[in-house]
């Protein structure tokens, strides 16, 4: 489905668009964690044999983005609560032939990688295609599924009918292609047209077709994974193949490199599938079985006899019957039957922020006062601190914590991961909030508790600081709405919350505007009673203005 | 009871207390008055710590109270401002509390004395200062006299040995400061050692015992109230009268 960031630095080098940034801040990220990795010896529990762990705990556990989308990992339309796709159906399978439950981790999914090495899961099946940097870092399978990439365009342009169309040579203008920023295809246009078109990034695989549909920003074509095109042709019926499928490639499991035991295990299972038939009725089942997967002898009968590029019967009956595939939800419809999981999820939402939010404040607070009144190296400590957490971006406070603490040995839920990340992101600003709130607190008034006998910390808790709180509440609410929304990016880390599971949602459905609305309507409803509460606590302390 | 010896008190470079002494003994009341910038309020200041000094030694009753390189400062500090209370020009009453909570705020938090018992010290206070009608009200919604009345019940509620008042009438207007001066003669008569520092030389002649001048960090003149802001012997001193009566 997509290649792995670190593949495409010459690409996005070459290439520079609105997405490119984001693209780029992935890939230092890759190589902080890469030196990291490199700097910081193994944990004790990766030398066990990882085939024993899972055997031992009786789980396998798997991890992929269900952003994807269909044909992969996606919430089933009938019910979105259960996950559906090929891969979910492979996952259970080699789970089944390893004697052990699976169990679906959700991860970003350029971040899976890291999940495996951070230990949180066992292998990464999400449609990570072979390629030789890969194979250098990772355990890799033998193949699930042999891909292929597909040109689309509008079915009323007929400039483009093949890959070849786009060469610069058989053309006069420069066309401008769309593809999924990192993904397979991504490479495959720089490596092949790099310089002849202009390539256009885009976050999901979905938006990419709505765009050609619809002409946006120019596009003139995706360049699109087959399964995808297959799985949601139906939604986009302005879009045709311009051309035969290309650039084949492997959809493998990954295992960490020194999981050469599970790796093993894992080999032998897709190669019980593919012997005994259950790969190939399961790709059926998706209308992926096709004449590539056959040419690649990846399909054979019950009775142990090839299957060649001809379906069979039993094929087609599979395909036809198949539930699965997708049919474009749109209006009222969708947001019934996937309100209530954004809702849902917005609880994930409103519990990051209100668990991190008074951390800041308490952590911030303590800051301020520690920067006014402590001794000089505690003044230089939390100044350094300050600007050290404001000057670095969210994401990589997150990362760090969430990937980099484990190889130092300290292990931390997801969840608390983005409470904790949040918190300090939160406090430097908080800080600086509350030394303005304080230094506002006119010297009389600390002149007046001194005199009572205050100690200067009474003076600080009875008389400066319930008077900055009430100062500072129109800032630090600003803070609080910035950090409701601020809560998406702990998507990078795993954790699942409103505007991820819209991405979700959207992908999977095609609903982009419909759940737009709804998601957009359910953090304002979140931000707003806070607004209110914020100006009835500013009301409610007015009386002791001066 | 209160005693200054030899104080020395220095801004950069310039001397603004020049090595004053000044004892005050219990139950009398001392008018500290002088031209501004004569150092008056910096000497008030120096007593309860609000300004330290560079040399020289402060005594309140058993408390020995050093320059500030002393390191036992912080510590004797706190004992004397635990006896002795001041009430400041702006009265400075802290805005978030209410009266009855302002004046209870020091009994219950500095000296531990149980919330139920200081309310009922506070309210004979706030009563003896005429303000028990506003106990519930918020500082500012009184008028600056009311404010500085509230004030002086605050100070009182630590049943201070002595009390340091600085310019407590300056910010008030004519009619205001009569309420608040009335307070202070009031406490005079009960006995209270008081150290004033005022403008108000009528104030001082019918209230104080003692006066003491000062000029350009220096006591110029010193003696009887009555005598010393009647017939004054100082240029300093007539100079500073004469303004008074115009």
């Amino acid at each position: 489905m997509k290649g792995h960031p670190m593949s495409t630095d010459l690409a996005t080098d070459r290439f520079h668009h609105a997405s490119c940034r984001q693209q780029c801040r992935r890939d230092w990220l890759g190589v902080l964690v890469f030196l990291a990795l490199g700097l910081v010896p193994l944990s004790p529990t990766l030398a066990q044999n990882r085939l024993d762990q899972i055997r031992n705990s009786g789980i396998l556990r798997w991890g992929a983005d269900q952003e994807g989308g269909g044909p992969y990992v996606y919430p089933s339309p009938e019910n979105p609560n259960k996950l559906v796709g090929f891969e979910v159906d492979i996952a259970n399978e080699l789970a089944n032939r390893l004697g052990v439950e699976p169990a679906y981790v959700q991860g970003q999914w350029d971040k899976l990688p890291d999940l495996l090495n951070r230990g949180d899961i066992d292998i990464v099946l999400n449609g990570y295609e072979w390629n030789p940097s890969r194979s250098e870092r990772f355990g890799l399978s033998i193949p699930y599924y042999v891909y292929q990439l597909q040109l689309l365009v509008r079915d009323d342009d007929d400039r483009i009918e093949s890959f070849e169309s786009l060469k610069s040579k058989n053309s006069s203008v420069r066309y401008r292609v769309g593809v999924l920023g990192g993904s397979a295809a991504h490479d495959y246009l720089a490596n092949e047209l790099g310089d002849q078109i202009d390539i256009i990034q885009f976050e999901g695989a979905s938006e990419v077709m709505r765009g050609v549909e619809l002409g946006l920003d120019g596009l003139d074509a995706n360049l699109q994974d087959l399964p995808v095109w297959n799985f949601y042709r139906s939604g986009y019926p302005r879009l045709r193949p311009a051309g035969p499928p290309i650039g084949p490639g492997f959809y493998v499991v990954m295992t960490r490199k020194e999981d050469r035991e599970l790796l093993k295990a894992i080999n032998e299972a897709i190669l019980q599938m593919l012997s005994d038939g259950t790969l190939r009725r399961i790709l059926s089942t998706y209308g992926l079985w096709d004449t590539t997967q056959a040419m690649r002898g990846l399909g054979v009968n019950p009775d142990g006899s090839f299957v060649g590029g001809m379906l069979s019967s039993e094929d087609i009956e599979a395909t036809s019957s198949s539930t699965e595939v997708f049919h474009s939800a749109r209006g009222w419809t969708v947001v019934q039957q996937r309100g209530l999981l954004l809702a849902r999820a917005a609880g994930m939402t409103v519990l990051l922020a209100v668990c991190a939010m008074p951390l800041a404040i308490a952590v911030g607070m303590i800051m301020a006062v520690s920067r006014l009144m402590g001794p000089t190296w505690l003044r230089f400590l939390v100044q350094t601190y300050i600007e050290l957490v404001r000057g670095t971006p969210l994401v990589l406070q997150l990362y760090v914590i969430f990937f980099l603490l484990p190889e130092l040995g300290f292990s931390i839920h997801a969840f608390w991961a983005g409470v904790l990340g949040l918190a300090i992101n939160y406090s430097a600003y908080e800080a600086e909030i509350y030394r303005a709130g304080i230094q506002a607190i006119p010297k009389g008034q600390s002149e007046a508790a001194m005199a009572l006998g205050m100690s200067r910390f009474l003076t600080l808790r009875r008389v400066i600081l319930p008077q900055a709180t009430k100062l500072v509440i129109p800032p630090v609410t600003n803070d609080f709405i910035a950090l409701f929304k601020d809560t998406a990016v702990c998507s990078v880390i795993t954790v699942v919350e409103l505007s991820k599971e819209y991405s979700i949602h959207a992908r999977s459905t095609g609903a982009i505007v419909e759940l737009g609305l709804l998601t957009a309507i359910l953090y304002l409803a979140m931000s707003y009673p806070l607004s209110l509460l914020a100006s009835y606590l500013e009301r409610r302390m007015a009386g002791g203005a001066r | 009871m209160i005693e200054l010896h030899e104080i020395v008190k220095r801004y950069e470079e310039h001397e603004i207390l020049k090595g004053v002494s000044l004892k005050v003994s219990k139950g009398e009341v001392c008018a500290l008055l002088g031209p501004s910038g004569s150092g008056k309020s910096t000497l008030l200041r120096t007593i309860n710590g609000l300004e330290d000094f560079e040399s020289g030694h402060i005594r309140v009753s058993d408390i020995y109270l050093g320059p500030r390189n002393d390191p036992k400062r912080y510590h004797a500090l706190q004992g004397i401002r635990k006896r002795i209370g001041m009430v400041f020009q702006q009265f400075h009453l802290f805005p978030h509390r209410t009266v009855l909570e302002n004046v209870i705020e020091g009994p219950v938090h500095v000296l531990g004395v149980r919330r139920d018992e200081a309310i009922e010290r506070a309210k004979s206070l706030l009563d003896r200062v005429g303000m028990l009608a506003k106990a519930n009200a918020r500082p500012a919604t009184l008028s600056g006299g009311q404010q500085q009345r509230v004030a002086i019940a605050r100070s009182l509620a630590m049943q201070p040995e002595a009390m340091l008042f600085d310019e407590p009438t300056s910010a008030l207007d004519p009619e205001m400061t009569g309420e608040v001066t009335a307070v202070m003669a009031d406490l005079a008569r009960e006995g209270q050692t008081m150290i004033v520092v005022t403008h108000d030389a009528h104030f001082a002649r019918a209230t104080a015992h003692r006066a003491v001048i000062l000029s350009q960090g220096n006591i110029v003149e010193a003696g009887e109230a009555k005598q010393v802001l009647f017939d004054p012997q100082h240029e300093a001193t007539k100079r500073l009268l004469d303004r008074n009566r115009s």
